[in-house]
């Protein structure tokens, strides 16, 4: 593995590694070992932490080149793509002709586009179970709100041209909203909390508001830890 | 046994140890913003260094007790009263079936903490039992305290004996002033030579917008020596992000996991409990240091540590 940087701080490694694939790759293998207390990747870079108390920066920086420096095939795993339902209801999508009008299509014809794109998810940060995705196709830069909103609800998808995101929980945010899933993005009781997974293949599948209510109302009905 | 909340004040929560080994999901630290205030208040009824605790911000609060219990208080509050009378903070004491538990606003810094000797009941979620209020999760239902909320825990741990003041010299001397040192961020150039000097030149405020997630810092207005837009990154509480507007920010226990604006500066693991005792206003002077540096300071700081409280480590 290509490792252009790392950068050091007295109980976190930060390593540059260039692009997706290799931060990916690199979080996989480096999960194996038990010295790091947390794998974080971002978009190009991953970063460790460890006990100050058991090794020193000067060795942890050894250990994590060591470590990359091994050939990480094999080491991404397979994870089956997921259709997300969205409902494109302009109650729950605030800036849908905003962005139609970006676009230069009618909030219709967006519908129908958007529910036929296909992403991936490149990582999940900013809160538990939040998800950016990247489209492969295209797609002309919408930016960000002018203002960011005070709330933007749990479920509510964001666009911002080729980079998506997923709105795991109520926060502020500024992403323009296109639609909501009625699926629960976090479940901190179950095994694997998170619905989404780095690298996952997202499609949206789009419902009505009725569908929307009903899926709604299963997810929260449910047991916990199903 | 229980405690009932008469009065909350600003925000209280149940807090003890982070999570751990779940941000690349997004899951931030949360946990108490001072945890060196947490032991020492934990070793005092004998709990765990991490044990969960009440953690108290800014204002004061009331408590009624229900039943007999050993308790202490650490921390910033400018009291702490029995029915009334004075009790010393750092200090285990007994508290008997009605009393009233009246803790002091901070004079100086910003949260204490409130340990009973006994478990305290807590939702224990992704291996942990601290609030993240953020997703409503862990501590007392995911939330703060309210009036009327009982506050439960069950046991009865068997304190030291001898472990009932904690030794003047490890009471943390808290101030409006601070000297927070910090290693350098993987962005720091993204700030031009004079405003990368100034960063550790002059001091900074603590702006009003402070809570767990972080603080903004006021003082000067750092120049950036570009506008690059960088990637999302992981970052970590004690991370000093620096946005556009030249103004930046100090991440809380609470913080996101990933940010996009230049990360100039972190602070070392053995100043980050100081994060949780600054409040709107106080002042602060970043000083930097190197990574080596930090690691001895860390372990210094546990060695003195050790002998009072044992085998420790702070977050």
């Amino acid at each position: 593995m290509n490792i252009v940087d790392i950068h050091i701080f007295d109980d976190t490694l930060f390593c540059q590694l260039g692009d997706l694939d290799a931060v990916q790759a690199a979080s996989s293998a480096l999960r194996q070992q038990t010295i790091w207390r947390e794998i974080v990747p971002g978009l190009e870079s991953v970063a460790v932490q460890f006990d100050p108390a058991q090794i020193t920066p000067d060795e942890a920086s050894h250990l994590l080149r060591e470590q990359l420096l091994k050939p990480l095939a094999a080491a991404v795993p397979q994870i089956e793509p997921i259709a997300v339902p969205v409902c494109y209801d302009k109650i729950f999508a605030p800036d849908q002709e905003w962005i139609a009008d970006k676009m230069g299509m009618s909030p219709e014809a967006l519908i129908a586009w958007h529910s036929n794109l296909s992403f991936t998810v490149t990582m999940l940060g900013f809160m538990p179970g939040f998800a950016y995705l990247r489209c492969q196709e295209e797609i002309a830069k919408i930016g960000r709100l002018p203002k960011p909103r005070q709330q933007v609800e749990a479920g509510s998808i964001g666009i911002i041209g080729d980079q998506s995101c997923i709105y795991s929980f109520s926060s502020p945010g500024g992403w323009p909203i296109i639609g909501r899933t009625p699926v629960q993005l976090f479940r901190p009781e179950n095994n694997q909390p998170a619905l989404l997974s780095a690298n996952q293949v997202v499609s949206f599948r789009s419902i009505d508001k009725a569908e929307f209510e009903k899926i709604a109302e299963e997810q929260y009905s449910r047991e916990p830890g199903e | 046994m229980s405690l009932t909340v008469v009065k909350p004040g600003l925000q209280t929560t149940l807090q003890g140890s982070p999570f751990s080994s779940h941000r690349h999901i997004g899951m931030p630290a949360a946990g108490a913003a001072d945890c060196l205030s947490l032991a020492l208040a934990n070793h005092l009824v004998g709990e765990a260094a991490g044990a969960i605790a009440i953690e108290i911000t800014l204002d004061d609060a009331k408590f009624v007790a229900e039943k007999h219990s050993a308790m202490a208080l650490t921390g910033a509050a400018s009291f702490f009263r029995i029915n009334g009378e004075d009790q010393s903070l750092h200090k285990r004491i007994h508290i008997k079936p009605g009393d009233e538990i009246h803790i002091g606003p901070a004079d100086q810094g910003c949260r204490s903490y409130l340990a009973v000797a006994g478990k305290i009941d807590a939702q224990s979620l992704l291996g942990g039992q601290s609030t993240y209020l953020g997703a409503g999760l862990g501590g007392f239902h995911g939330r703060a305290l309210q009036a009327g909320d009982e506050v439960q825990w069950t046991g009865k741990s068997e304190p030291d004996p001898t472990a009932t003041k904690t030794p003047i010299e490890l009471r943390p001397n808290l101030s409006g002033k601070y000297i927070i040192r910090v290693t350098a961020g993987p962005e720091i150039s993204a700030l031009t030579l004079y405003s990368q000097n100034k960063l550790f030149e002059e001091k900074f405020q603590a702006g009003r917008r402070a809570n767990r997630m972080g603080l903004n810092l006021h003082g000067i207005v750092l120049e950036m020596e570009n506008d690059e837009e960088m990637q999302s990154a992981p970052v970590f509480p004690g991370t000093i992000q620096c946005p556009p507007d030249g103004e930046p920010f100090l991440l809380g226990p609470d913080a996101q996991t990933t940010g996009g604006y230049p990360r100039i500066a972190q602070v070392i693991r053995a100043d980050r409990h100081l994060i949780g005792q600054l409040r709107p206003g106080s002042e602060i002077q970043f000083v930097k240091i190197s990574c080596q540096r930090a690691t001895e300071i860390y372990r210094q700081k546990l060695s003195l540590l050790t002998p009072w409280l044992g085998a420790v480590s702070l977050w």
